[in-house]
């Protein structure tokens, strides 16, 4: 990191815990799951979404909200491909955002001070404390 | 996240090694969505057969065999929405023309692997809209644990009972259910006023209408003014929509949904904004869903949500004395399935050309008939099938139900905007 870099620090609630950084993935409309997400590939494969077909392996994915099926799981299942992501970030979620996390495991943080989809932009590099529920951005 | 003395107890193995499992599933999952504590069922369970939301606390064929052998039994009425993992057909596959579901030792091991959990209590109405046809709900405040789109707001909007998606065999077997979510008062609430400023008339109307609510409601709680008298089956597709286009898990109509009579019972005071819902917006929707330029319609699927007996009355009506130019599946519930059968609309549908089934749908079953155009009256199936085909290209339009038998029968697609 250069000196240059801003460094803005999110504070919210933790999921899971654990540690992971890397390149934010940001989805600025909701993400839909079930068959709209391919697991095998790991990226959303809904029509007209933004980020069809961007793999979102090792990134932190960053998204507002779920939408449509209890398939949203799947997100979580790409664990079984290597091809999840390394941390979640969310505005808002119910039970389908926690199962996804809870099935890939990975650092995930949700309810921030500020909503992580208006601060953080893809290619940002974010840190993910999933314990102490703190999401550290540094602008690209 | 506070366990009882009881629910301690369970944790630390006190009724054996897959209720201590169950309830570690309970407290992780608790924890992870920050609920306060778990809360007793007293309404219903409805599971996805088969499917596990963390395989890490899996409960497995051969033990749930294991405790039906034992005599053990569900703790509260629990019933079986369709089978997930595999999707496969109840009713009709032999002729299904698929080649995996039409594979008599397929159907039979799927049926026998799901013995042991009816054994367990499991009522096997095997449909996405079970709450149609299981004849048992759970009642106005009651705590449930529900799985599908559009049953979830079924659940918690036309019912008033209390809903996340999370039915499955760990909250059947114990009875009980992290609280926190849909199960709280202050997230029952409203926050967003909808106008409908378009008569909804036709059933896509409602179908559509839901679409452009939730994709404009997301995650919110929105109390919807002016969608008139929906039949049932315009509030299935409508429910449905609600909960692909967005995450609708609740909402309110004062005067036809039970735990808010008035808007401003719906709000208790949280109002935040409002919106209209045009008929341009509901063409929106239309067009969004109409994704294909090539009208040789290869296939035509209904049935999403499973068809009601009305609808299936409806479609044989149609199709009497007519012939099929393509594949054409009607999908209902199983119960329903046999009451088309007493009445010969499945003879009448069959004579067509046509395949009436029951129990699954395209998007479980994961095969499609052959072909690259589809042609469907249902946003959901419409919107995730060709998600599934990706990188393949699935064609797909979406019209009325009428639309899509008129494909059927001509092997062209007509449908136009009305």
């Amino acid at each position: 990191m250069t000196t240059e870099t801003k460094k803005i620090v999110l504070k919210g609630r933790k999921v899971i815990g654990g540690v992971a950084e890397g390149e934010a993935l940001v989805s600025k409309v909701p993400l839909m799951g079930w068959l709209n997400v391919n697991p095998q590939l790991g990226c959303t494969t809904e029509r007209n979404h933004p980020l069809c077909g961007v793999s979102f392996k090792g990134k932190i994915l960053v998204f507002p909200t779920p939408r449509g099926s209890g398939g949203f799981v799947s997100y979580g299942r790409t664990i079984a491909f290597g091809t999840n992501p390394a941390a979640f970030v969310y505005t808002k979620g119910n039970n389908l955002t926690v199962f996804a996390a809870m099935n890939a495991g990975v650092p995930t943080v949700t309810e921030l001070d500020q909503d992580p989809v208006e601060v953080i932009e893809t290619g940002d590099f974010v840190r993910v404390d999933g314990d102490r529920g703190i999401v550290e951005v540094y602008k690209k | 996240m506070y366990l009882s003395d009881e629910e301690k107890r369970i944790l630390d193995g006190a009724q054996g090694e897959i209720a201590q499992r169950c309830m570690t599933f309970l407290r992780d999952y608790g924890e992870a969505a920050g609920a306060e504590k778990l809360v007793d069922i007293d309404g219903t369970v409805d599971v996805h057969p088969m499917a596990d939301w963390v395989p890490q606390y899996a409960v497995t064929v051969d033990e749930v065999r294991a405790l039906a052998a034992k005599g053990e039994k569900f703790k509260v009425p629990t019933f079986a929405n369709k089978p997930v993992a595999p999707g496969f057909i109840i009713d009709g596959w032999e002729t299904c023309g698929l080649p995996r579901n039409s594979d008599a030792e397929f159907h039979r091991k799927n049926l026998e692997i799901l013995q042991p959990y009816m054994d367990m209590g499991m009522i096997p109405i095997f449909s996405c809209n079970y709450y149609l046809v299981s004849s048992f709900l759970p009642t106005v405040g009651q705590h449930s644990a529900w799985v599908e789109s559009s049953a979830i707001p079924w659940a918690n909007a036309i019912l008033g009972a209390r809903t996340n998606f999370d039915g499955c065999f760990h909250t059947a077997y114990l009875g009980k259910v992290p609280f926190y979510d849909m199960h709280l008062d202050e997230n029952r609430k409203a926050t967003l006023l909808v106008r409908c400023e378009t008569e909804l008339k036709s059933d896509m109307d409602y179908d559509l209408f839901g679409w452009a609510v939730g994709e404009a409601a997301d995650i919110e709680v929105p109390a919807i003014v002016g969608i008139g008298k929906p039949t049932t089956s315009q509030l299935v597709k409508m429910n449905s929509a609600l909960n692909t286009g967005g995450q609708v898990r609740m909402y309110h109509v004062p005067g036809l949904t039970p735990e808010a009579p008035t808007l401003e019972a719906a709000f208790k005071g949280n109002y935040q904004r409002e919106i209209s819902i045009t008929r341009d917006d509901l063409r929106r929707v239309y067009e969004k869903l109409t994704y294909s330029t090539n009208e040789n319609v290869d296939f035509v699927y209904l049935g999403c949500p499973h068809y009601t007996i009305e609808e299936v009355h409806r479609v044989a009506k149609m199709l009497d004395g007519k012939k099929v130019k393509t594949t054409l599946m009607v999908m209902t519930n199983p119960s329903s399935y046999q009451v088309a059968d007493r009445m010969g609309l499945r003879a009448t549908i069959e004579k067509a050309g046509a395949k009436l089934l029951s129990g699954s749908c395209l998007g479980a079953l994961m095969e499609l008939p052959a072909g690259k155009v589809m042609a469907t009256d249902a946003a959901k199936q419409d919107y995730y099938l060709t998600g599934m085909c990706y990188p393949e290209k699935l064609d797909v339009w979406y019209g009325t139900m009428e639309d899509c038998i008129n494909a059927a029968v001509s092997g062209k697609w007509a449908g136009v905007w009305r």
